[in-house]
């Protein structure tokens, strides 16, 4: 009550800018609730798993094989844990979807289809300022969200007490260590936000929306893994294959034959070594990346993703632009002008 | 330049140019309308008038020519407007309160929390009332609150009576007219109920097929039109004939006279209404609109 009676006494026009991003939350508060609630869920969840289920879990298991760690296989007294740190990772790795969902229905596509944009645009707030502050609120929102809980996972993950699970490798874990478990839910914003305005329609954009971004995130972790370079490991043919433990992610596979070319893996008969003699091959080779090639491996994937979230906020504007009229940028069309104004 | 309140020139605006169903919503149209009026845009349903406001509001781009608003570039003067669209798009979600706090905080410098509370008040709203359980009606008045709240210097309203009740209907029209006469608001709204606005409009803008087929003071375009009777045989040369009709040996005619009218045709001035009537009814009929400011050039419109 107390904002409306000091706007009440007539000002003159100040360069106050427009409280876009209070309407935003405004009208996106169950949005809010939700994502405050999944981000306090995944951070409760993997803070457990750090805490007492890692030490509870850990005694338990550790019963089975009190001698040798390397013994102790996998057993249902640790599914706790397991749980409760692989559905945070899920979470990070997937919630994109539902966040492009979200863009494209809810914060763009039902406001094109109900006319409640235009309710905005004419305020005193420009189509690109209204824009702005669609995308930026729950920008800043979903970073907060998705740092807090990527930090925590990392907390979680190199307090890891068990050798059998959690390799850095593994996709949703690899996703929840770093950078692009932010850039995901970053990016299916802006895809979402672009279908709605290119669809203007609420379901069609829901859809899309999702189709798209699932499209973007599939392809971007298939890419990224060429993109740097692989080592490559190799083994003779008495060694039988190139082993590097689990702690690599493995890339191509297959023989080297005696050209230095790369052969897959042949189907043998039963004698091997006519085989490899037939096919030339002279040795095993693996490409992988080592744990060191972590950072790399997810600043390509953020790039990736980053560069298509700006290009489908470039676009997005673009289209805003070019559909009403924000301003000089599109007024000057002066072939027709001259003779009305005389 | 302010003292025009919206000019176009030229002005057309086309739809879906891949789709097969392209076509122009509004073409060619020139005008000029002075500020301080009250404008009627009148038309048939898909004359054009809904695209002609939201071009003004700043809602879509026109594919050509030129339109200024209030003397500025259509878009820069969005602060300065008010628009309320035909089907009073308001967020359901929002309550009445809160609806009208987001009119406070998207038009910072401009809001008149106590106008807008004013209108909303006058219809008996709980303001603690979502949006989505209100009817057509209350709609409306919150839409009419959310624009005049801003103190728009133009008021572009869409249809913005059509869901009211006849009492509601009187006092919010009187709620604009006062705005109008208290701030100079410039009023453009449009209707195909033509006498809805006969009483409170100073203005015309009459639109069909897309084009400008009428504009000027409304005194003015009746003054230079008449509605005459004659013998069926009578020869109505010099003078532009908008429309006539025959009945049996009786001729009567809506015309625009170029000279003196002799006495036995019994002219007489024609209501709004009829006039508006008559030139819908004549699509072919001359548009040439004497009652409008030399800037518009509505000879070019052809």
């Amino acid at each position: 009550m107390t904002a409306t009676t000091t706007a009440a006494t007539p000002a003159p026009a100040t360069g106050r800018p427009a409280a876009t991003g209070r309407t935003v939350l405004r009208l996106h508060r169950a949005a809010l609730i939700v994502w405050l609630v999944v981000v306090a869920a995944a951070a409760g969840s993997l803070l457990w798993a750090y805490g007492p289920a890692a030490t509870d879990a850990y005694a338990h298991w550790r019963r089975q094989c009190p001698d040798d760690i390397d013994a102790c296989m996998w057993d249902t007294t640790i599914n706790g844990y397991y749980r409760a740190v692989r559905l945070p990772e899920l979470a990070l790795s997937w919630l994109c979807l539902p966040v492009a969902a979200w863009a494209g229905a809810a914060l763009i596509g039902r406001e094109m289809e109900n006319g409640t944009a235009k309710l905005a645009w004419t305020q005193s707030v420009s189509p690109a300022r209204w824009l702005v502050g669609k995308l930026a609120v729950p920008a800043a929102v979903l970073t907060a969200g998705t740092t807090v809980l990527v930090l925590v996972h990392r907390l979680t993950f190199e307090a890891n007490p068990f050798p059998v699970y959690l390799y850095w490798s593994e996709r949703e874990t690899f996703v929840a260590n770093g950078t692009v478990a932010v850039a995901l839910p970053l990016c299916a914003l802006a895809l979402g936000a672009l279908t709605g305005l290119l669809l203007r329609r609420t379901l069609p954009a829901l859809a899309l929306g999702t189709a798209v971004t699932w499209a973007v995130a599939y392809l971007a972790a298939q890419a990224t893994p060429d993109l740097w370079p692989w080592k490559t490991a190799t083994a003779s043919l008495e060694s039988e294959w190139p082993t590097l433990g689990t702690d690599v992610l493995y890339g191509d596979q297959g023989m080297l034959t005696d050209t230095g070319s790369r052969i897959p893996y042949p189907t043998c008969g039963d004698d091997f070594a006519q085989c490899m003699t037939d096919h030339h091959a002279t040795a095993f080779y693996a490409d992988y990346h080592p744990a060191s090639h972590f950072w790399p491996l997810q600043l390509i994937e953020t790039g990736i993703l980053l560069g298509v979230t700006a290009t489908a906020v470039t676009t997005a504007f673009w289209l805003l632009r070019r559909r009403t009229t924000t301003g000089a940028a599109t007024f000057p069309l002066p072939r027709r002008k001259t003779g009305a104004a005389a | 330049m302010t003292d025009t309140a919206l000019e176009a020139a030229a002005l057309g605006k086309r739809f879906g140019r891949l789709r097969r169903s392209a076509g122009w919503a509004l073409r060619d149209c020139s005008f000029a309308l002075p500020a301080g009026r009250v404008c009627a845009v009148v038309g048939p349903n898909g004359a054009g008038k809904s695209t002609l406001l939201a071009l003004a509001a700043g809602l879509l781009a026109p594919t050509e020519g030129t339109l200024s608003v209030l003397g500025e570039p259509v878009g820069q003067a969005r602060a300065r407007v008010g628009f309320v669209a035909q089907d009073k798009p308001l967020y359901p979600q929002l309550t009445v309160a809160e609806t009208l706090r987001m009119g406070g905080d998207l038009n910072p410098g401009r809001w008149d929390a106590r106008a807008a509370e004013r209108i909303v008040a006058g219809g008996d709203l709980d303001p603690k009332a979502r949006v989505r359980s209100l009817s057509g009606g209350q709609r409306t008045r919150v839409a009419l609150a959310l624009a005049l709240g801003k103190r728009p210097e133009l008021l572009l309203l869409d249809e913005p009576m059509a869901d009211l009740d006849p009492l509601a209907r009187h006092e919010l029209m009187g709620v604009l007219m006062s705005q109008a006469a208290q701030h100079g608001t410039t009023i453009v709204m449009s209707s195909h109920v033509v006498a809805e606005l006969e009483d409170s409009c100073d203005h015309l803008l009459l639109i069909g097929g897309g084009r400008v087929r009428l504009a000027g003071e409304i005194d003015a375009l009746l003054e230079t039109h008449a509605r005459v009777s004659a013998a069926a045989d009578t020869d109505l040369a010099p003078h532009t004939v908008v429309e006539s009709r025959t009945t049996g040996r009786q001729l009567t005619a809506l015309i625009r006279p170029a000279a003196p009218l002799p006495a036995d045709w019994r002219p007489g001035t024609p209501s709004l209404e009829e006039l508006v009537l008559s030139y819908l009814r004549n699509p072919e009929a001359q548009t040439t609109a004497p009652g409008t400011p030399a800037k518009s050039p509505e000879e070019s419109a052809v």
